[in-house]
């Protein structure tokens, strides 16, 4: 495909969850790189480019020896720099023999990776998940590849619209009945929506996953954020008669290609924390509303890709994708001369 | 299963921050800085170099200043003020009534100025201007740009931000009317660079001599931030026409006397607005069909002539019909 990088790079991705990466080799396409992931002996994550210097074979089929990482073919070692400091063959290392080495943090659940200027990254921060991250809640989640661009994935998290006709079985009773109004609030580089439904009674999987009978009748709040490029988080809050029951929902989004996306999710939770039902209710409704979604934004995808891109309809409620498209533009258009 | 077609309002607005002032300085004649956080600490929106907040000050007075602290500091927003002795009253409130713990609203942040990549950029500071160029300074610096700063004031006293800019060296420039007279702008803009960006801002003289001396630079090198309108041209006539509001699926007249704003919003069509005076960007909208007619003081010519964007609380249509994203 010819289209334009419609991906910032300038920006911090999800590379993998933290579990993923261990002492290891492993590879991963993000971003249209190819990129090597492991933990060096001390337990920090080495992002480097998954490719040799010499002949092009992906270091990911070579060992990590003593922190360096080696090359299958001709022995060729790399510090967690990228830097060649080691040909077996000779006694100085060719000049310029070096890999690219990529900025990584590491956050709770999420290793993050920088694949733009690498300077920029120094002044930009990973998003903060105090949910993931804090004893009174517990979480879940899981990885999904989607064969359609991450900007389709944004605006279908950002789309309360479609939840009527793609996942009548799950959503709200608000949403199939009287509509509350939606709030669009917009920053310089975020936008989010925020619905308040009056007092009504539970779907089945509230229910299931709070514990509460489902005739009782209970005011829920509902908002979502595109935090960036990388990141939606949604939240959904139930009122109950004695509590409040608060429920994150972290979609990242890392662009594999123009075409493709993977998500990294996690369902948080501040209730029912150690119940395995809440979880399995909690796991299967996150779960099916993505897979009813996933046919839908790959068809989207095909069409794009085989007819073309002009400009769409948008409607009224779109507000808040189209607020997301202009902070894309806008990122895209101060990238920083990158790298090669 | 059939979905019901009830239709859905959408309220669209800026975010709005309550903070509180956790500190005042004075920092030069006649300038403070004031650092301002949620009196929660809780974490504010992310912003870039180059973006302003509005402060409500009261119902009828709302003021467009810059961020000049670090956008990596989530927690603390810094401004900085110059009381104008030609205040119409902004400044001149924000400098009587606001000290430790004060609250105030503030909206935004927003970025018309926003830094773009570049490996050689010349700014071009004038007074209270340098606020703005601040964190662009330290974001090109660290990005490993090559970058001059040259920062005129009337005096060396009334300028403020020296203490912090004398850490860069001399790569800034310090030009103080009364010791050096005017900034040297034939010798900083006298050359076109092909790969330099020029940023500036500061009093509307200043901004409109860099404007002239870059007339001879590459489309797009020049970026200017200004805060009061442009003298405008008394000799345009306005006239009425109609907007097609495409995703509203609405069609309004804008007679002669009214903006285009005006009669959306009127129209219960979601539009942002700040300043109502071609200035602040925040009622930026797309167009889809027709030529704008551009009375702001924001889009470079390049912007104007692209026709891609307009700001609809001061321009209007060259023609009968525009189609816009609204």
């Amino acid at each position: 495909m010819s289209a334009a990088r419609d991906y910032p790079l300038d920006c911090w991705y999800v590379a993998a969850s933290a579990a993923d990466v261990g002492s290891e080799l492993t590879s991963r396409r993000l971003l249209g790189r190819q990129v090597l992931l492991y933990r060096d002996g001390a337990g920090t994550v080495v992002a480097l480019e998954d490719r040799c210097a010499h002949r092009a074979l992906p270091l990911s089929m070579g060992s990590l020896v003593a922190d360096r990482v080696v090359c299958r073919y001709h022995g060729f070692a790399y510090d967690a720099t990228g830097a060649c400091v080691d040909v077996p063959s000779q006694d100085n290392v060719p000049f310029g023999a070096r890999v690219a080495s990529y900025p990584v943090r590491e956050a709770g659940t999420y290793v993050w990776v920088w694949l733009g200027n690498p300077r920029r990254s120094a002044g930009s921060a990973v998003p903060r998940m105090p949910w993931l991250e804090d004893p009174a809640w517990s979480s879940l989640g899981g990885e999904l590849t989607v064969a359609s661009g991450y900007l389709l994935l944004h605006e279908n998290a950002l789309d309360r619209t479609h939840f009527a006709f793609v996942h009548p079985d799950t959503a709200h009773r608000g949403y199939l009945e009287a509509e509350p109004p939606l709030k669009v609030e917009v920053s310089e580089t975020s936008v989010s929506y925020a619905r308040d439904f009056p007092a009504g009674p539970l779907t089945a999987w509230q229910s299931a996953a709070t514990g509460l009978p489902p005739d009782v009748l209970c005011v829920q709040r509902e908002s979502g954020v595109f935090v960036s490029p990388a990141l939606h988080v949604d939240h959904m809050e139930i009122v109950g008669p004695e509590r409040s029951y608060r429920t994150v929902f972290v979609r990242a989004f890392t662009p594999v290609d123009g075409s493709t996306t993977r998500v990294l999710w996690q369902v948080a939770r501040d209730y029912a924390t150690d119940d395995a039902l809440a979880s399995e209710s909690l796991r299967r409704v996150h779960e099916r509303t993505m897979l009813e979604d996933q046919p839908l934004l790959e068809a989207i995808q095909a069409t794009l890709d085989r007819d073309g891109a002009p400009r769409p309809v948008n409607a009224a409620a779109d507000i808040a994708s189209v607020k997301a498209h202009s902070i894309v533009r806008r990122l895209l258009e101060e990238e920083s001369p990158q790298p090669q | 299963m059939t979905a019901s077609s009830t239709a859905i309002t959408t309220v669209y607005t800026e975010h709005v921050s309550e903070l509180e002032v956790v500190s005042r300085t004075d920092v030069a004649d006649g300038v403070i800085s004031l650092l301002l956080a949620a009196p929660d600490g809780g974490e504010l929106p992310a912003w870039t170099p180059g973006a302003h907040v509005d402060l409500l000050l009261t119902p009828e007075l709302t003021r467009q200043y810059s961020l000049c602290g670090s956008p990596s500091d989530r927690s603390s927003w810094r401004i900085g003020v110059l009381l104008d002795p030609a205040s119409r009253g902004g400044s001149r409130h924000v400098h009587e009534a606001l000290a430790p713990r004060s609250r105030l609203s503030v909206r935004g942040p927003r970025n018309n100025f926003p830094l773009v990549g570049a490996p050689t950029y010349v700014f071009v500071a004038g007074g209270i201007g340098i606020t703005p160029l601040l964190p662009m300074i330290a974001e090109a610096d660290a990005a490993g740009a090559q970058w001059t700063l040259s920062y005129g004031g009337r005096t060396r006293a009334s300028m403020g931000f020296l203490d912090e800019l004398a850490a860069y060296g001399d790569r800034v420039v310090v030009w103080p009317e009364d010791e050096r007279g005017m900034l040297d702008l034939d010798g900083i803009l006298g050359r076109p660079q092909p790969d330099a960006l020029v940023y500036t801002c500061g009093p509307e003289g200043l901004l409109q001599a860099v404007e002239g001396r870059c007339a001879a630079w590459p489309a797009g090198s020049l970026h200017v931030e200004r805060f009061s309108a442009k003298p405008v041209d008394s000799a345009a006539v306005s006239t009425s026409f109609e907007v097609i509001c495409q995703r509203s699926g609405i069609t309004v007249t804008v007679p002669e006397d009214r903006s285009i704003l005006e009669v959306v919003q009127d129209a219960g069509v979601p539009a942002l607005s700040s300043c109502l005076e071609g200035v602040c960007g925040t009622c930026e909208t797309a167009v889809v069909e027709g030529e704008p007619d551009h009375r702001d003081s924001l889009l470079s010519e390049d912007e104007k002539a692209a026709g891609d964007f307009m700001m609809i609380c001061v321009s209007r249509a060259n023609g009968p019909r525009l189609v816009l994203d609204l």
